[in-house]
């Protein structure tokens, strides 16, 4: 077969298996096509993504959103379709499944698992790169932070590619340190949970004002834009974000760029439970539990904590965060490792009960404001009842 | 007299969220009305030698590398553990605490010596996944955690292990897991191993301060009890 013909074949199989997985009620059918798609074509990505200009979005915590908010942002300030994926399937299969279904848009904005990040930026062969953060996440799978920064800092070494990096995070400068161009965001600084060490050479880094520069040389690169040091992490995404989009020709004016960053969108979602409304917050390692903690504002709180494999099978994390916020709160644990975090609440000195579902959880409070904190597949499980649909459990993150 | 607890580097070996067997020592010991101060060494700080308690966690290669030259350049942890002083060491802290372990070019490099272990890398993968141990002594009901280690644990001929592998890998030697030699403690069971396992909690406190009265925590008993349950239906 030549390259095309099989290319052709291989979308057009795929595309069926992705109809029939669809409607079997066997979830989208994304990675159900994409499977199919690379299987018969193992090059269809690089083929797929060839002559379009791609941007990819990685990181531990904000990828799916800021991904759509890049998505939107193309497509309003440039007026160009954009091939993006809608659910957040950031493996191999997804992503060739989204590039299959829409090969002629000229922009596509891929979001892509950390681990398989250095695979998929040889086969997309990218303009531009956006690295948001990297931080402690699902242990068990991606091994330690050190473990992807140095994937990516081996990855990293082309000319032809601009990366977006947040440099207050000394994890993303290393991962950058070989790359032809970035563009460096610095925050003025921020001490970093996991950075205790240089990611470079190892040599203990000095926070002591509140940012890092390692004798090795790390850090010391100037940034390219300064921001504001006030902004949360999902702001700080949407200020990575509009960098990318710059570089991908969007003219976005300054007082335009504040009206995004402002708005930026956030993991949080309004589910109906027992008629009552929970603003439910996405949760799924310590630093965005830091952040949901910090925006708890009722007296009643709903915690539910899974541990399949995307959540992380290891709950041991759960020790790395301070619950000072929900002191004095009326808390309810939930989800299948509700005793892993009720108690360490209690040994934090917070008062908590569990109970063995999210709806009784939420039955049990009276009347007043709930807000809830979930783990990844607790809040897909929550979309799934809200949908009344069976979603696929994998090809998304 | 007032218990002190010691919790070494856990900006270096924290990695596992092993800093919350501090946490929980801490909780224990106060619902025994023990008056306890809990000190945070960090880099550049001495190692206070008076300590009764000392704990270490699981990190990543570098900063245990880190950590090992400071502890060894210091002293502070070899003098107070001579003079009897407790010691819980998880994972990577369990490594530094032998006698040989790989440094962070993987060339042997020598610990501590508090035990008689000697950490190796092999080829094989890494060790991720439930642990459940049994101990032997001391009274210790099965005891779990979750370990997540590339490093392999051989025990010297003398030296007692935690508990034997019901389920996972641990020392990756001779079914063993972890060690109990006198009042140190090492074992690859992060969760934390003292949040999962109150008795252990007890055990290390009891090295420290003797016989303790009952407390009777229902949550921590209800974890620890779900945990052996759902690794195989054990109820010990």
């Amino acid at each position: 077969m030549t390259g095309s013909f099989r290319l052709g074949v291989a979308c057009a199989v795929g595309a069926l298996a992705g109809r029939l997985s669809k409607a079997l009620g066997r979830g989208r059918g994304e990675t159900l096509s994409g499977r199919v798609i690379l299987a018969i074509d193992p090059q269809a990505i690089s083929k797929l993504s060839s002559g379009r200009d791609v941007v990819v979005v990685s990181g531990t915590n904000g990828k799916t959103t800021s991904t759509k908010n890049l998505a939107t942002i193309l497509r309003d300030f440039a007026g160009e379709g954009v091939s993006t994926s809608e659910s957040g399937a950031n493996m191999p299969a997804g992503i060739a499944a989204l590039l299959a279904q829409s090969p002629r848009n000229r922009f596509a904005v891929i979001e892509c698992d950390e681990m398989y990040l250095p695979d998929m930026y040889r086969q997309l062969a990218p303009k531009v790169v956006v690295l948001l953060n990297l931080s402690r996440d699902q242990l068990h799978r991606t091994g330690e932070v050190r473990k992807v920064a140095n994937l990516w800092h081996e990855a990293f070494s082309r000319d032809d590619v601009t990366l977006v990096i947040d440099r207050d995070d000394p994890f993303l400068e290393y991962a950058a340190a070989n790359a032809g161009h970035v563009i460096r965001v610095s925050f003025n600084g921020r001490r970093h949970p996991d950075a205790a060490t240089c990611p470079n050479c190892a040599a203990i880094l000095n926070w002591s004002s509140g940012d890092y520069a390692c004798p090795c040389g790390l850090g010391k690169q100037l940034p390219d834009v300064r921001a504001d040091k006030r902004l949360d992490g999902p702001q700080r995404n949407t200020v990575l974000v509009i960098e990318a989009a710059r570089l991908m020709g969007a003219e976005i004016l300054a007082d335009e760029a504040q009206d995004l960053i402002n708005k930026s969108p956030d993991r949080i979602h309004d589910f109906m439970v027992s008629d009552k409304k929970v603003p439910t917050h996405l949760a799924k390692n310590p630093e965005s539990w830091r952040q949901a903690l910090g925006d708890v504002t009722s007296d009643q709180v709903v915690l539910s904590v899974n541990a399949r494999g995307i959540d992380g099978r290891d709950t041991s994390w759960l020790w790395d965060i301070d619950y000072s916020a929900l002191l004095g709160k009326n808390v309810v644990c939930t989800g299948e490792r509700r005793l892993d975090v009720a108690y360490r609440l209690s040994v934090q000195g917070i008062e908590v009960s569990v109970a063995s579902s999210f709806s009784k959880a939420v039955e049990n409070f009276p009347a007043g404001p709930i807000q809830a904190i979930v783990s990844y597949t607790a809040f897909q499980d929550l979309l799934t009842s809200e949908l009344g649909i069976s979603q696929g459990k994998s090809g998304s993150r | 007299m007032t218990l002190t607890i010691v919790r070494l580097y856990h900006d270096l070996l924290g990695t596992y969220g092993d800093q919350g067997n501090a946490e929980i020592l801490v909780h224990r010991a106060k619902a025994r009305n023990l008056d306890v101060e809990l000190i945070e060494v960090t880099p550049g700080m001495a190692v206070p030698r008076t300590g009764d308690i000392y704990l270490l966690g699981g990190g990543e290669d570098g900063p245990q590398s880190a950590a090992l030259e400071m502890l060894k350049t210091d002293g502070g942890l070899n003098y107070a553990a001579a003079g009897g002083a407790t010691v819980l060491a998880i994972c990577a802290g369990f490594q530094i605490i032998g006698e040989t372990l790989p440094d962070s070019d993987g060339k042997a490099t020598s610990g501590l010596g508090l035990v008689d272990a000697h950490t190796i890398y092999d080829q094989s993968p890494r060790s991720v996944g439930e642990l459940v141990i049994q101990p032997n002594r001391g009274g210790l009901p099965l005891l779990t955690g979750f370990e997540n280690h590339q490093g392999l644990t051989r025990l010297g001929k003398e030296m007692p292990q935690l508990g034997l592998v019901r389920r996972g890998i641990g020392n990756g030697f001779d079914h063993k897991e972890g060690v109990w030699h006198g009042n140190v403690f090492g074992s690859y069971m992060h969760g934390p191993a003292l949040a999962r396992n109150p008795e252990l909690a007890d055990a290390v406190l009891q090295c420290a301060v003797g016989p303790m009265k009952a407390f009777d925590d229902q949550l921590a008993q209800a974890f620890a009890q779900e945990r052996r349950m759902t690794l195989g239906g054990m109820t010990n």
